[in-house]
């Protein structure tokens, strides 16, 4: 298994020669204006076109294609299912005498549990157990379920609990989210901004019937498509504001090379890389408007990519010492320093960043 | 500047300025400073007169690695080099080539056995114990495999050897490594008359002794077999 | 993913017997309360070289929290970190793989069957992986790969006893994520790093993981939470955001960063101008240089009991 791996993904490592990685390098490196192969800005996205809603046999749907060709399809299906008593956990408040064991029971109802949600990557060349695949699914789904939402007492919001409350029905039942995953071709680059830009998609688009029973009854539905209730709450009233909704997360990929920050890098890029980063973010529905940071930050990864990384050396390298010869790619060595760690995570999510940018891309093609 | 020197690094220990020496096996540069990479005792190798100027820094592997003189070539890992001499045991005989699985890499010709106490311990074993067919294959798998072409075995009269009568599958056989070959084989040669097969049984069993360049010979039933015999040392 | 080739217990594990007695109220067991300082760690005991058939091998144990002073009940209070890795190689490819001119590197993280509460399947479960992933990736950046073309380790972690996700009489709420896994991925990365330098396998410095969470008061829920460093998750109630930080002391450099959890809400104290997520990355940075020397020491003492 893990010579497919291998296999598998040294296919996705580009064939550059140790000089042209070198010219990439220091053409990205140059300070303050760096000079990516395609002409973009550092802060700058790949086209894309985007639709959802795209499967009526799903709660919600969406797919993305880059430009370079490479497609993604994710849905969503939801499922009732009978909430169990947590096998584990010792019921020390079966005679309710405790306050303090009352109240736990009730925050497990309540509050939802992070394996209501389930993911599934499938990525043509890759079996569904290879380490790519499985990664990409956890990174994914642990920034879905580790948002907690913020609190009831500001009228517009019913996201208390973030995405996992949501999936409560009553104390008895709750929701079961499966998000199926579906990359239409080989990966050119690393796929993760692609797939979760298709799932943010796809969450904002889903629908869960309305419920039509009240309090610990069994559930019970309206039959009414049209009357069903969308997953991720939309602004009823005018005045309110977007950036006070709950919206699930999104996950990019960025890059540092010499000093210089990079967006949605492709794979070209990736290779020189000297840090690799994924960011997971949201909306900070609890700041008020007037705050410094509108987004929040979920979960980071450094070195996702890491094997992408050329390390192109020959072995003779290693006698030849350890000097440095201008102009030819020599691959770097060891970690990211702390400064520009932070200075990554700046860019990314500060107000007018590109974090805010994206969210607000996105929020546009539902409108159309 | 050598009182600054620790006498055992850890991985990541700053040793001396690069300016004042030169990274040799064991250390690794960054930033102007020769770092250790590997944890063992420190050994100042005194710059040797007109090829080099700043002395080396390595850090050894073992005590023994450390009594070591210092080589020409220098080596940073264990793996097999071109022009180490390895001891390989043969795993299948082709019309072609001969398969080795690499046993032990010694470091230079003039090599002492009994000196020799390398990282696998059951070094001494893998040389003795006759090759069990039915269980052998697995353990090859985890060395490094070598392969002897036809035209590498010997120096002379190349294209009239016959391989199945150079060596059989099971011998130790002494070789030098050409080159770092593909991705699964190394390229090895015993054209040299230091070279070749130097323990072998014969066909009923028995450890034989060398009678020719080419012969070796079963004490018991003094039956002889061709083989590429390596002069013994 | 069924595991056919053998007879397994019940998939949702079982539960020890709990008598009547520890029961009732008067003494039911109450949450362990955290002992230490903020930023005092619990002590950890290492050691190299223990298993012989490997190149290379460590053991690491953190030391368990003690327990309440009335505690008599049956069920553990708290478990605590113990792991064994080991590395094989550097070895050949396998026959399949294609060439590679640097140090091909494999990990394998794996909880042994009764590492948790709750019985763990024989076969890798994705969070297994996912582990994996994250160790492979710290130890990649401390590696110089080039020094061994054609060639490939092994590294295996397992879990011999895990820390808990939570305190075990603690129903999952809302906060809840496996908070566990970061803890011992950071002693994942102290152990692995401690068995490549006893395999000798060249390395830029000695990584460590370190670990530091943002967890809430007990007593006070609207309070803000606070930062802690080397964290039981079963001491607190819950636990904000959590970051694992795969560290090298002596360059400054970080070779793996996860954080996870929301941290939005957090607030540092006065005149701390880092923003929440920077001051939980030094936090675990602190946590993982102070690993660093014991790990130092240990590959120390290692080169000095070989010398005799």
């Amino acid at each position: 298994m893990s010579s497919q791996r291998q296999a598998s993904s040294a296919a996705q490592v580009p064939h550059l020669s140790p000089a042209e990685l070198s010219y990439l390098y220091t053409s990205l490196a140059l300070p303050q204006n760096p000079i990516r192969p395609d002409g973009r800005s550092p802060t700058q996205f790949r086209p894309l076109s985007a639709e959802s809603n795209i499967l009526p046999g799903t709660n919600g749907s969406a797919r993305i294609g880059f430009a370079d060709g490479t497609q993604a399809i994710v849905g969503v299906k939801a499922e009732v299912e009978r909430t169990v008593l947590i096998s584990d956990t010792l019921d020390v408040d079966q005679d309710a005498e405790t306050v303090e064991g009352a109240e736990e029971s009730a925050s497990a109802a309540t509050g939802g549990h992070g394996s209501w949600v389930q993911m599934s990557i499938e990525i043509p060349g890759f079996r569904d157990d290879d380490a790519l695949p499985v990664f990409l699914a956890e990174m994914l789904r642990e920034s879905l379920v580790g948002s907690v939402g913020g609190n009831e007492d500001n009228g517009e919001r019913h996201m208390a609990g973030g995405l996992k409350g949501r999936l409560v029905i009553n104390k008895r039942w709750h929701w079961r989210l499966y998000i199926d995953v579906l990359l239409l071709s080989q990966p050119l680059s690393y796929p993760l901004p692609l797939l979760s830009l298709t799932t943010h998609l796809a969450l904002l688009s889903t629908k869960l019937p309305k419920l039509k029973s009240t309090g610990e009854e069994d559930p019970f539905f309206d039959d009414d498509w049209a009357a069903a209730e969308y997953l991720y709450p939309r602004s009823s009233t005018i005045n309110s504001n977007p950036s006070q909704q709950v919206r699930p997360p999104v996950t990019l990929l960025v890059i540092s090379v010499g000093e210089n920050v990079i967006f949605d890098p492709s794979r070209e890029e990736i290779a020189v890389a000297d840090a690799v980063l994924a960011i997971s973010f949201t909306r900070n529905s609890d700041s008020d408007t007037g705050t410094d940071e509108p987004l929040k930050l979920l979960l980071t990864q450094r070195g996702i990519a890491n094997s992408e990384t050329e390390n192109g050396n020959g072995p003779d390298s290693a006698a030849a010492a350890e000097e440095e010869t201008p102009g030819v790619w020599r691959p770097r060595r060891g970690g990211i320093k702390r400064s520009v760690l932070a200075e990554m995570m700046k860019t990314a999510l500060k107000k007018g960043g590109v974090g805010e940018e994206v969210l607000a891309g996105l929020e546009g093609v539902e409108v159309a | 500047m050598a009182s600054t020197i620790p006498t055992v690094a850890i991985p990541g220990q700053i040793l001396g300025p690069a300016t004042f020496y030169s990274a040799g096996p064991g250390t690794h540069i960054s930033e102007n400073n020769v770092y250790a990479s590997i944890a063992g005792p420190v050994i100042v190798d005194p710059a040797q007169t007109k090829t080099q100027k700043k002395s080396t820094l390595r850090v050894a592997r073992d005590l023994l690695d450390a009594k070591r003189a210092p080589v020409q070539k220098p080596r940073f890992n264990t793996l097999p080099a071109v022009d180490s001499i390895v001891l390989a045991r043969v795993t299948r005989v082709q019309r072609r080539q001969a398969t080795v699985a690499i046993l032990a890499v010694l470091d230079d010709a003039s090599f002492d056995p009994s000196q020799y106490t390398p990282d696998n311990e059951k070094f001494a074993s893998a040389l003795t114990v006759a090759p069990n067919p039915e269980s052998h294959n697995n353990t090859d798998e985890l060395r490094f495999q070598g392969l002897i072409r036809k035209e590498d075995v010997r120096a002379v009269e190349k294209d009239r050897v016959v391989m199945e009568e150079m060596f059989r599958v099971g011998d130790i056989v002494r070789g030098s490594v050409v080159s770092m070959g593909d991705q699964s084989f190394y390229y090895i040669t015993t054209a040299r008359n230091d070279l070749g097969v130097i323990m072998a049984r014969s066909d009923v069993g028995n450890m034989m002794f060398p009678a020719s360049w080419k012969e070796m010979r079963d004490p018991v039933t003094n039956v002889a077999e061709p083989r590429k015999v390596a002069r013994p040392l | 993913m069924n595991d056919r080739r053998r007879v397994n217990g019940p998939a949702e594990g079982t539960r020890r017997p709990v008598f009547a007695c520890h029961v009732d109220t008067a003494s039911a067991p109450t949450r362990p309360q955290r002992q230490r300082e903020p930023k005092a760690f619990r002590k950890i005991a290492l050691e190299t070289g223990l298993t012989r058939s490997a190149s290379g091998s460590s053991y690491i144990e953190v030391q368990p929290s003690p327990p309440p002073a009335s505690y008599n009940s049956l069920i553990p209070h708290s478990s605590s970190l113990k792991l064994a890795c080991s590395v094989h190689g550097p070895k050949p490819l396998p026959r399949s793989a294609a060439f590679s001119p640097n140090l091909v590197l494999t990990t394998h993280v794996k909880y042994a069957t009764f590492a948790t509460r709750k019985r763990r399947a024989h076969v890798r479960d994705a969070s297994e992986r996912d582990l994996g992933v994250h160790l492979e990736t710290a130890l990649r950046g401390a590696i110089i790969a080039d020094r061994w073309p054609k060639s490939g380790i092994d590294v295996t972690v397992t879990i011999l006893e895990a820390e808990d996700d939570r305190w075990w009489a603690d129903a999952p709420d809302s906060h809840d994520a496996s908070w566990g896994m970061m803890n011992v991925l950071a002693g994942c990365i102290t152990a692995a790093s401690a068995a490549l330098a006893d395999a000798h396998i060249d390395c830029l410095d000695l990584v460590t993981g370190g670990m530091a969470a943002l967890v809430s008061d007990d007593e006070n829920p609207d309070a803000p939470p606070k930062l802690v460093l080397d964290v039981d998750p079963s001491e607190h109630r819950s636990i904000v955001a959590a970051c694992v930080v795969g560290y090298m002391p002596g360059r400054d450099e970080i070779t793996q960063l996860w954080l996870k959890g929301d941290s939005s809400n957090a607030v540092l104290e006065d005149g701390d101008k880092r923003t929440v997520h920077e001051a939980l990355i030094d936090g675990a940075v602190t946590a993982a240089k102070s690993v660093h020397a014991v790990l130092a020491e240990v590959v120390r003492e290692s080169i000095l009991a070989a010398g005799q």
